[in-house]
């Protein structure tokens, strides 16, 4: 059941200038939430920023009660959790949306993770809950320059499979996109389960084409901006197939690209 | 049920005098997590029309300072799912529905309400004549007094229900549109919608959303729509009013009242915070009791206190 919880900043860990993860305890919210879902963080300065932030959950663990989430420092709403002394309370409304698929998944089968930047955010979780299931996962983790690609280690340990990096400068790992270093293993022979993404939408552009290319499921963690994260404004849609629109935030954030109009 | 905060506007007797307002609080049934849809005095449906529509494209919404700029284009189910799938829930759920209605003629308006008519559990209709973020219809309607009469008389003539007006902030002359409507047969006037505004993006030099312009609304808003609810309780004393425009905390409730709003309707806070319309409620019940009062006994207190200083009734 969603519910609107009060949370504490417990600790912040930086990884590069304007990447880093906030750590709140927030039990309520720990128990309930599952990989892909998202809260709505509620800052606590009133005006402004006035709207709730939509932020996909990183990690959480029932057990000590945390809820993480992994931030790149874009707006008023991530400058103020960079800023937010520790011990200060937020309110986090979830678990909302809707979660990646893994049940269906075999003991034994290997998925890949495709990440752009920030997108990297809601794969913690996802990574556990696949080696909970037993699924292999590689990671193909692509960012602008080396800097976009600090938050690796905060997978150190989580991926079971192997771990691709690309840049668009070529200051770490391959040089090119991250859809690019899937698509050359992929014509090389490596075949995958499912896909799981995110990032910005040029990247899941040009991996709707991977992906249907090869014929491969595939569930994208969308990103629109939100009014209210559970489906009242609808002010985050996405141009659909099957209707005019599919509303990121209900029907979402996880969706398979062919329910896409790119 | 409290009756203690119990309020009539004309023929329609609310529980109490928060509401929810239309485009804030989608079918109700989103909200069920958060709030008791019972206790609240009423909730105003997402705009409905005849045929289901599809609204604009993306982007839709911005935040703007203390608010939001929104171009939804009221995206809708259309009555045939909302009387087979919404109401019926909504009914069980003991909600006070309000069903607001939209069209893009005189004609499609009727045509709603009047497939209303015979649907059980609607307390009142509210016709939208200010939306802003549709090419046709809405705004249309209600920025002009003429337009205005002629529709309000072609809907009340299509219904026995309560009547509610939802007055545009962007109409040249909002008294001049409150009369209209009153004329034309309206039993109560909610006001305001929102505004029209635009926010541009400084690098691309773009408007932030899709349709260009959007409707402003949260407590940016709210001091305006102070302002307006005041100057047309001064206009048309005998006229029940619902006060919209930033409604967050009950401070903000008891302006309205003040102001001469019989009932208010809170917006775009549903967004924000989705238990606050049943929290107000409580708050207003709490406030009522310590101070041995009514809510009715609040409406229209700046009226007898006399306004400060200028005349609030002029534009200028």
């Amino acid at each position: 059941m969603k519910a609107d919880h009060r949370a504490t900043l417990l600790r912040r860990q930086s990884f590069s200038p304007g990447l880093f993860s906030v750590t709140f305890h927030c039990p309520g919210l720990a128990d309930a939430i599952a990989p892909g879902q998202f809260a709505m963080v509620d800052v606590p300065d009133r005006l402004r920023p006035y709207l709730r932030r939509a932020y996909s959950v990183a990690d959480s663990d029932a057990g000590s009660g945390t809820v993480e989430f992994l931030l790149k420092t874009i707006g008023r709403g991530t400058a103020a959790l960079e800023e937010m002394p520790v011990g200060a309370g937020v309110r986090l409304l979830g678990p909302l949306g809707n979660t990646f698929t893994v049940s269906d998944l075999p003991r034994g089968a290997r998925v890949a993770i495709v990440a752009g930047g920030i997108g990297a955010a809601p794969f913690p979780a996802l990574l556990k809950a696949l080696a909970g299931s037993g699924v292999v996962c590689d990671l193909y983790f692509g960012g602008r320059h080396a800097r976009e690609l600090s938050l690796q280690s905060r997978f150190d340990g989580l991926v079971s499979g192997e771990t691709i990096l690309t840049t668009d400068d070529g200051s770490l790992g391959e040089k090119g996109f991250v859809t690019q270093a899937l698509a050359r293993r992929l014509s090389a022979g490596a075949r995958y389960a499912r896909v799981f993404a995110c990032g910005p939408m040029p990247m899941f552009g040009a991996l709707a084409k991977v992906v249907g290319g090869a014929g491969l499921s595939a569930e994208f963690s969308t990103e629109a901006e939100m009014g209210c994260g559970f489906g009242a404004c609808l002010g985050c849609v996405i141009p659909g197939t099957e209707k005019p629109f599919v509303v990121s935030c209900s029907e979402g954030p996880i969706l398979s690209p062919e329910k896409i109009r790119w | 049920m409290n009756t203690a905060l119990a309020v009539r506007l004309g023929p329609l007797a609310l529980a109490n005098p928060i509401l929810t307002a239309s485009g804030t609080f989608g079918y109700g049934l989103e909200f069920t997590d958060f709030v008791d849809l019972s206790g609240l005095g009423g909730l105003c449906t997402k705009g409905l029309s005849l045929k289901p529509h599809a609204g604009n494209a993306p982007p839709r919404i911005c935040e703007t300072p203390a608010g939001m700029l929104n171009a939804i284009g009221l995206q809708n189910v259309g009555i045939e799912v909302f009387l087979a799938e919404k109401l019926p829930k909504l009914r069980a759920l003991g909600a006070t529905v309000i069903a607001n209605v939209w069209g893009d003629l005189e004609e499609d308006y009727a045509t709603v309400v009047r497939a209303l008519e015979g649907a059980e559990g609607i307390a009142a209709i509210e016709l939208n004549i200010s939306c802003p973020n549709v090419l046709q219809g809405g705004m249309l309607f209600g920025n002009s007094p003429p337009l205005t009469r002629s529709l309000v008389s072609r809907v009340r003539a299509a219904t026995k229900r309560p009547l509610i007006v939802k007055l545009s902030p962007n109409a040249p002359d909002l008294v001049e549109s409150a009369r209209a409507a009153r004329e034309g047969g309206a039993d109560i006037l909610s006001l305001v919608n929102t505004f029209v505004g635009m926010a541009i993006d400084p690098e691309t030099a773009r408007p932030r959303i899709s349709f260009g312009t959007g409707g402003l609304s949260g407590p940016a808003i709210r001091p305006l729509a102070v302002r307006m609810v005041y100057q047309v309780a001064r206009a048309l004393p005998d006229v029940p009013l619902m006060g919209i425009g930033g409604i967050a905390e009950l401070s903000d409730v008891l302006e309205f009242l003040a102001a001469g709003a019989a009932a208010v309707q809170v917006g775009t806070a549903n967004f924000k915070d989705p238990g606050i319309s049943g929290r107000l409620v409580s708050e207003l019940a709490a406030y009522c009791l310590a101070r041995g009062t009514t809510p009715a006994d609040l409406v229209g207190r700046a009226h007898r206190a006399g306004a400060a200083g200028g005349d609030a009734g002029a534009e200028g």
